[in-house]
């Protein structure tokens, strides 16, 4: 469905992250737009409103959504990434612990246990979304969330992992930490990891934690 | 060619065009908070609308100059000074080596511009030379100005000009900002929406470049405040958990999880910059179409001044 939800926005349902990624790059080839951001269930595209009609917009986003969608699993990228888990680099894992009633060897051992997709980027440069996360580790948001979490902080919410590339105020429950740099602007290819992309973590001690 | 830092001000950055297009990679706009106000200040010194110059915020900076140039300031009111001597704004003004600006405290508004000829060297991240506080990256090192900073430019001569009085951005303490109901807004009922639009808003002390909080009553919404994530741009107005309104601004992030009750017009984001703490809001109603025919009646009126003004308003 489409909906106009400002005087240069539009926004589209999707079914699924994957959808909204794969509708996103659909529509990012079928015409020139300002923004296109793909969501856990929407996409939004701002056009040019000072230089294109809102029913030509419309029509070109209607025309390019009709068509089929190939959403089905494709083998992105994969990528390992090292986790420090619990102490004062996921300070949140013990609390997990007591809500889950698993002990913190067996939460490292799932949530290693298993291959994740990079479902959205956002919130701030480079944050990823990950989808696939096992039930036993349902946690709602901190009600108070941090002022600071450090860059590399690996987090749970909802359903899903939360990787924060940069450091920002925050409110994920973190769980550990990695010291790759998912994030530098200064670098040719800024951005560690990308919608579709495979993710594993490997457990690794703090000893080994080296920035 | 340079500029010493005396005094850097509450929180001086580097500011130019915005970051557009990279918002699916969490990059958010940054860039002059005012825009019109930053198209203004580089008008007067002859440069491009987007050159960089520095954005100051409510106590501005005090500044010496190490070489002669060219330089304006615009946006909020502010009392300033050169030397010790009341110095005009939206006119441009010759500085000699040694000559001390004060930028002085914004009386209305919040955000002060100076602009000076030939532009401020400023890193060039992500698509444009603005500060991008968060994230510590574009214009001077990523961060505001601190005592001893210097910002280095190359001169360039240029025709001195004055803003004509029908292109001073109007100040106010009372403002009205044009909006279009925004994707959750049939989450609220018909007598909440009403309500949105008939409180006059007053704008909470946590206001920042990041978004503006409005205090006033607050807005039940049929959900539980939450959502899955979705995009929201400078403009989008939130409505969290405790009911009370959030005007996302240039530094905001870029997806967000509460219901987004309405969305500011393309022709008003520029306003956002200006709001100040205490002062009054008010969100105006407006048919996504109807907004538009504004968009371009606003274009109309300014490109005589500002002939990117369709950009400047992007």
């Amino acid at each position: 469905m489409l909906t106009r939800c400002g005087d240069d926005l539009f926004s589209i349902d999707a079914a699924s992250p994957r959808e909204a990624h794969a509708l996103a790059l659909r529509l990012r080839e079928a015409g020139e737009w300002l923004e296109v951001v793909a969501g856990i269930d929407t996409v939004i595209l701002r056009f040019d409103a000072a230089r294109q009609d809102a029913l030509d917009a419309s029509r070109v986003i209607r025309s390019a959504i009709a068509a089929d969608l190939d959403t089905t699993e494709r083998p992105g990228k994969r990528i390992e990434i090292p986790v420090v888990y619990g102490g004062d680099f996921g300070p949140d894992l013990d609390e997990l612990s007591e809500v889950t009633g698993m002990a913190v060897a067996d939460l490292i051992e799932k949530h290693t246990s298993r291959d994740y997709e990079v479902e959205m980027v956002g919130f701030t440069p480079g944050f990823a979304f990950i989808g696939g996360l096992d039930e036993c580790f349902r946690m709602p948001r901190r009600k108070e969330p941090r002022q600071q979490v450090a860059a590399g902080s690996v987090g749970i919410a909802d359903g899903r992992t939360g990787l924060y590339a940069m450091a920002s105020p925050g409110g994920w429950n973190i769980i550990g930490r990695t010291p790759c740099k998912l994030f530098d602007a200064a670098a040719e290819e800024p951005f560690a990891l990308a919608v579709g992309m495979r993710v594993r973590f490997k457990a690794i001690d703090a000893d080994e934690y080296e920035p | 060619m340079s500029i010493t830092v005396i005094k850097p001000g509450l929180q001086t950055t580097i500011q130019a065009g915005p970051r557009i297009g990279s918002r699916h990679l969490g990059v958010p706009a940054n860039g002059a908070a005012d825009p019109l106000s930053l198209a203004l200040a580089n008008k007067l010194v002859g440069n491009d609308w987007d050159a960089p110059a520095l954005e100051a915020t409510l106590l501005g900076p005090v500044l010496r100059f190490e070489a002669p140039c060219l330089f304006a300031l615009t946006g909020a009111r502010t009392a300033a000074t050169l030397n010790g001597a009341a110095l005009l704004q939206h006119k441009s003004v010759v500085a000699m080596p040694g000559d001390v600006l004060a930028a002085g405290s914004a009386e209305i508004g919040v955000r002060v511009y100076i602009s000076i000829a030939g532009g401020l060297q400023a890193d060039d991240v992500l698509g444009s030379r603005s500060t991008n506080l968060q994230a510590g990256f574009g214009g001077l090192q990523g961060r505001a100005l601190q005592t001893g900073d210097v910002l280095a430019f190359e001169s360039r001569d240029t025709v001195p000009l004055e803003t004509p009085e029908m292109f001073r951005l109007p100040l106010s303490t009372s403002w009205g900002l044009r909006t279009c109901v925004g994707k959750e807004a049939p989450l609220f009922a018909d007598e909440v929406l009403a309500r949105f639009f008939d409180t006059n808003w007053l704008i909470d002390r946590r206001s920042d470049r990041m978004g503006l909080r409005l205090e006033g009553p607050a807005l039940e919404s049929k959900s539980d405040g939450r959502m899955p994530s979705a995009g929201v741009f400078p403009g989008t107005i939130q409505c969290p958990e405790d009911g009370l309104p959030y005007i996302l601004s240039v530094d905001a992030g870029t997806v967000g999880g509460y219901p987004r009750i309405a969305q500011v017009t393309r022709a008003d984001r520029h306003i956002l910059g200006q709001l100040r703490q205490g002062d009054h809001v008010r969100l105006l109603r407006r048919d996504p179409d109807e907004a538009l025919e504004e968009l371009r009646a606003k274009i109309g009126y300014w490109q005589d001044w500002l002939p990117d003004i369709e950009e400047i308003l992007r």
